[in-house]
């Protein structure tokens, strides 16, 4: 449900379109909880699209960090579906700056960890600021590469944005494309519709 | 990339309002104050409000704030024209770009200084 897509190190011709289009399958897995069961281990076609482009911005003291939620909740900045067959499918790039980009769901666990015991993120570390977090150049403005995927009532996204020091104020600037798919539910895939899904997992799979 | 012309008929004048999802970037400062009736003192300053936020060290909260940064300042003489561009390289305004004159350290208004702002978005 979080992706970083690196750079590619091969083109393809003809090109392969970035984000996902009309017809085509996502399939989510079986370890999406059962209060998300409108699409918990269910397979879907994508009928239509829509994309949105959106920007948040936050000027910050040095040294400072600030939380942007990015689902509706109150204070969130209301990037998530309302409608149980909506998907959306949300590129995240940023603008240029001395800022770091740690992320979080729901608020407090971490996206991104090792597995020794005390490597985590932590803004309030000199050295472990650095663990998980993305840089601007990670993922450009003008071509994001951090892909999250969110349907109608997932827990929320959380940024983390800290202004790293050396500087008085940062404006972080965070561009948004929210690719809208509406899907239509195929009960019974074949196995070939299975096999083109894109699998889109729930977060707790990208944590061990 | 845009550019504008402003004369300093008011001691402090806004040069760019702030663009939410930008910052600005001056390509080139030009001062003519070669009719202006004394040297004048010219301040750029950025002009913007912080975003509430946590000092990472403390946990302390912090709440947003009206800020004003100043970000250039020069001194040109009376009869001189000035003009400032490799110099401007490393400059950006994060809100608000304004220029305020003064004349031996107050707020003095000369329409006869004229600054020449140009500028891309960032």
């Amino acid at each position: 449900m979080l992706e970083l897509r690196p750079a590619p190190l091969a083109t393809v011709s003809p090109g392969v379109p970035k984000i996902l289009q009309e017809g085509y399958f996502v399939r989510f897995t079986d370890a999406w909880p059962d209060t998300l069961s409108d699409v918990k281990g269910r397979l879907f076609q994508i009928e239509k699209t829509n994309q949105v482009p959106y920007a948040i911005t936050r000027i910050i003291p040095s040294g400072n960090y600030t939380d942007i939620d990015m689902s509706n909740a109150t204070g969130g900045e209301n990037i998530y579906p309302e409608n149980t067959k909506t998907l959306y499918e949300t590129l995240i790039g940023f603008k240029p700056g001395n800022y770091l980009i740690h992320f979080y769901i729901p608020a407090g666990e971490y996206m991104h960890r090792l597995e020794q015991t005390g490597m985590v993120p932590n803004v309030a570390s000199a050295t472990l600021r650095y663990l998980g977090a993305r840089k601007p150049s990670d993922s450009p403005y003008d071509d994001k590469r951090i892909f999250s995927y969110s349907v109608k009532d997932l827990e929320p996204l959380i940024l983390r944005v800290l202004v790293n020091s050396g500087i008085d104020y940062e404006k972080c600037v965070l561009g948004l494309l929210v690719n809208k798919c509406y899907l239509k539910h195929i009960a019974t895939p074949t196995a070939e519709q299975s096999r083109l899904a894109k699998v889109i997992r729930y977060y707790s799979e990208l944590r061990w | 990339m845009a550019s504008i012309v402003v004369d300093m008929d008011a001691a402090t004048k806004t040069l760019v309002a702030e663009k939410r999802n930008a910052k600005i970037k001056p390509s080139l400062i030009m001062i003519d104050n070669v009719l202006a009736a004394a040297d004048s003192e010219l301040t750029f300053n950025d002009v913007f409000t912080t975003s509430d936020s946590i000092v990472a060290a403390t946990g302390a909260a912090v709440a947003g704030a009206a800020q004003t940064e100043r970000r250039l300042r020069i001194n040109v003489s009376t009869l001189a024209c000035v003009s400032l561009r490799d110099e401007l390289k490393d400059l950006i305004f994060l809100g608000l770009a304004q220029v305020v004159r003064t004349v031996a350290g107050v707020a003095t208004l000369d329409a006869n200084c004229h600054i020449t702002f140009c500028y891309d978005f960032e």
